[in-house]
């Protein structure tokens, strides 16, 4: 049973403490409040660094000395304060930084108001429990044996082939009906790698529909996407050794993952949040009448500076975008706008609660509309590399990582 | 009887010195009291839920934290009842329903500004200041009657 | 409804947790007594529960502290044993005041024998700014 030790405030008085428990147990961990001592929680200044004035979180730093003098008490962290308490939220990423450079304790970071509940969190927990659990599995670097990978995200639902290390096929549609979509992008994959279905060793899911398309197809994986597609992107940007970032960008929400050695450790979930991910790029072609494959040429060509954004929400984001249009901006401009948008989101929420260390690596579908990545390289004055099979990376983590199962 | 607040309202301390003078101490616990004995709900460890934060939009606009909505639920009552209020300024270690430092703040200018008697102290730290702490805790709460 | 409270015994105090567990049954009020390092824990129905609280405090006056628990006693929601290790928030609180107990519990006894209430605190007198300066001046020469 993976332990992951609750370093919190506020949880019990906002009515949420039932729904981390429940999120914990879904994911096969319980949260455990190790000992301290009421010396310890005094000292906290000497210990940590600070005391604030909220009792709690005095008591959630002492916690974390004493988890980092003796590391037997936890497998991961779980830190969590309330939404917009200032202090709760500078502790937290106090609290992150210290037991991510002090010990080799998986942490997740997160801040709840009273409406959070269980599914909310399940992903994040799932990635948490995952990094400590299966360090083994993660730290695999090749892919080996005939083995398969099916994404099924909440917009399109990706799949690959992979035989000795190398992608050998490919499939991609637009999610609609779970299921179908599913079979729909597996055969197609199957097809242009020139397998069948029966040869294929291993399977493995991932994305929204991972749980019901693996027991549909009997995948020996089923593994969220934090994992997999970190995984998948440093194998394709050949970064399995040393430190690297992934900035995986989807349809419909975000993630930001500090990977070490090939192996994810502190990483971030974006909510579902429309104007920081592909659906506000989607909205802008649409409104300039171009396809999404041309927005990124199109946005290379403009200056973003030369149309103000009032707004990241994609309502309001995209009427400062048509205002514009209708002033006379250019429509290179205008895409331009857009991706710097989503991009600077980003930049300012996810981005900072990860170590950015080199090379940034830039994945997921939106990562091939060129404007995207090169916002981003603007924003972080760093080199963004977008490694081929981009928006694969999901399907080739878990085909990779399956074929560890397969092979034991 | 008087119904006295006491600040940090988990102090045993002062909640004993209140009960010792016959007048009834309003400390948090029994509002714990209540909500664990709730039959039908069952949401460890405190059986509060998502409509306790609701609650204390009473106390604190839907832009303060959850967490301090939610304490101010089950504190607000207590400010509500109280006739009088014995506030120790230099507290400590104050932890779980005292563990939100702008929940601590907002109880006591509630209590301040309910123009109810109000004897503001700190914990002594020696022999000497004890006795005042006493003295002075008995002579406010024997001219509440 | 039930209540639950503890009963903590100073450490100036003669009074043992199991002579006031032994005074509870020779009160034979319907009321669970839990023994601790600290005093006791009891349980039981309101009104049983605060007709004792005076019984056990005429056990020791001064030295024993009486203060109510939302919890029944080993309830798990905040068991130790069951959240893996750590005490529940109020327990940090309660040992930080049973520190101060002892000189507390010297001011209900003297109380108690008459004594005089003790003379106001002198405020202490702060340095001013010349005097600082010439502390100063004195300790880099």
């Amino acid at each position: 049973m993976i332990r992951i030790a609750q370093l919190s405030c506020g949880p019990e008085y906002s009515g949420v403490q039932q729904e981390l428990e429940k999120a914990a147990v879904m994911v096969g961990a319980e949260l455990v409040f190790p000992e301290v001592s009421l010396d310890d929680v005094r000292n906290v200044e000497e210990r940590f660094g600070i005391e604030v004035a909220s009792g709690d979180l005095n008591l959630a730093m002492a916690r974390a000395t004493r988890i980092v003098e003796n590391p037997d008490l936890a497998d991961a962290v779980f830190v969590a304060t309330c939404f917009r308490c200032a202090e709760g939220a500078i502790v937290r990423s106090e609290l992150r930084k210290y037991i991510h450079e002090n010990s080799r304790i998986p942490v997740l970071s997160y801040s709840f108001t009273e409406r959070t509940t269980a599914e909310t969190l399940l992903t994040r927990m799932e990635a948490l429990v995952t990094t400590a659990k299966f360090k083994g599995l993660l730290s695999r670097e090749r892919q080996t044996g005939l083995t398969a990978g099916i994404d099924s995200g909440s917009t399109t639902t990706k799949s690959v082939v992979m035989r000795d290390n190398e992608v050998i096929g490919t499939g991609w549609v637009p999610t609609t009906e779970v299921l179908k979509s599913a079979e729909a992008a597996y055969n197609a994959a199957l097809e242009s790698a020139g397998v069948t279905r029966g040869e294929i060793e291993g399977l493995g899911t991932t994305g929204y529909g991972r749980h019901l398309v693996g027991k549909e197809f009997g995948a020996k994986l089923i593994q969220e996407e934090i994992t997999v597609n970190s995984k998948g992107a440093v194998f394709l940007a050949d970064a399995q050794k040393g430190a690297a970032t992934v900035i995986d960008i989807g349809g419909m929400d975000n993630k930001a993952i500090s990977v070490q050695d090939g192996i994810p450790g502190t990483f971030t979930m974006g909510g579902i949040c429309a104007g920081a991910s592909g659906r506000f790029l989607e909205l802008t072609s649409r409104r300039l009448g171009v396809d999404i494959t041309e927005l990124g040429k199109l946005a290379l060509k403009g200056d973003h500076q030369k149309v103000p954004m009032n707004s990241y929400c994609i309502v309001f984001g995209t009427q400062s975008l048509v205002n514009s249009l209708s002033a006379g901006s250019r429509p290179e401009d205008v895409a331009m706008a857009a991706c710097h948008s989503v991009a600077e989101q980003v930049f300012e929420q996810q981005l900072q609660e990860v170590e950015v260390k080199e090379p940034v690596i830039m994945v997921g579908g939106t990562a091939l509309i060129e404007g995207l990545p090169r916002a981003m390289e603007q924003l972080l004055g760093l080199k963004v590399m977008v490694p081929d099979y981009a928006q694969y990376i999901g399907c080739v983590g878990a085909s990779l990582l399956v074929s560890g199962l397969v092979e034991d | 009887m008087v119904k006295v607040m006491v600040y940090p309202p988990t102090s045993m301390i002062l909640s004993d010195l209140v009960e010792r003078t016959g007048h009834e101490a309003l400390v948090v616990s029994k509002e714990v009291r209540k909500k664990v004995n709730t039959a039908g709900l069952d949401s460890p460890p405190l059986n509060m839920t998502p409509e306790d934060p609701k609650k204390g939009l009473k106390y604190a606009a839907v832009d303060v934290p959850s967490g301090v909505r939610g304490r101010m639920s089950l504190l607000g009552p207590m400010i509500e009842e109280a006739d009088a209020a014995i506030i120790i300024m230099n507290d400590r270690c104050t932890l779980g329903c005292t563990g939100c430092a702008r929940t601590n703040e907002l109880t006591r200018f509630l209590l301040r500004t309910k123009r109810i008697p109000i004897l503001e102290l700190d914990y002594p730290a020696d022999e000497l200041s004890a006795r005042r702490f006493v003295h002075k805790i008995r002579e406010f709460l024997e001219g509440l009657n | 409804m039930k209540a639950t409270k503890y009963v903590i015994t100073g450490q100036d105090s003669d009074v043992l947790p199991s002579d006031i567990a032994l005074k509870i049954y020779e009160l034979g009020r319907d009321i669970n007594v839990k023994e601790t390092c600290f005093g006791v824990i009891i349980d039981g129905e309101e009104e049983d529960i605060e007709a004792t609280v005076e019984d056990i405090r005429a056990m020791d006056e001064s030295n024993i502290f009486i203060k109510d628990r939302g919890f029944p006693p080993g309830d798990p929601r905040r068991c130790r044993g069951h959240r893996g290790g750590g005490a529940r928030p109020g327990f940090y609180m309660m040992q930080y005041e049973s520190e101060i107990l002892p000189l507390i519990s010297r001011g209900p006894a003297s109380e108690a024998r008459g004594e005089e209430a003790p003379p106001k605190a002198e405020s202490v007198k702060r340095p001013g700014l010349a005097e600082l300066e010439e502390m100063i001046k004195e300790e880099f020469s």
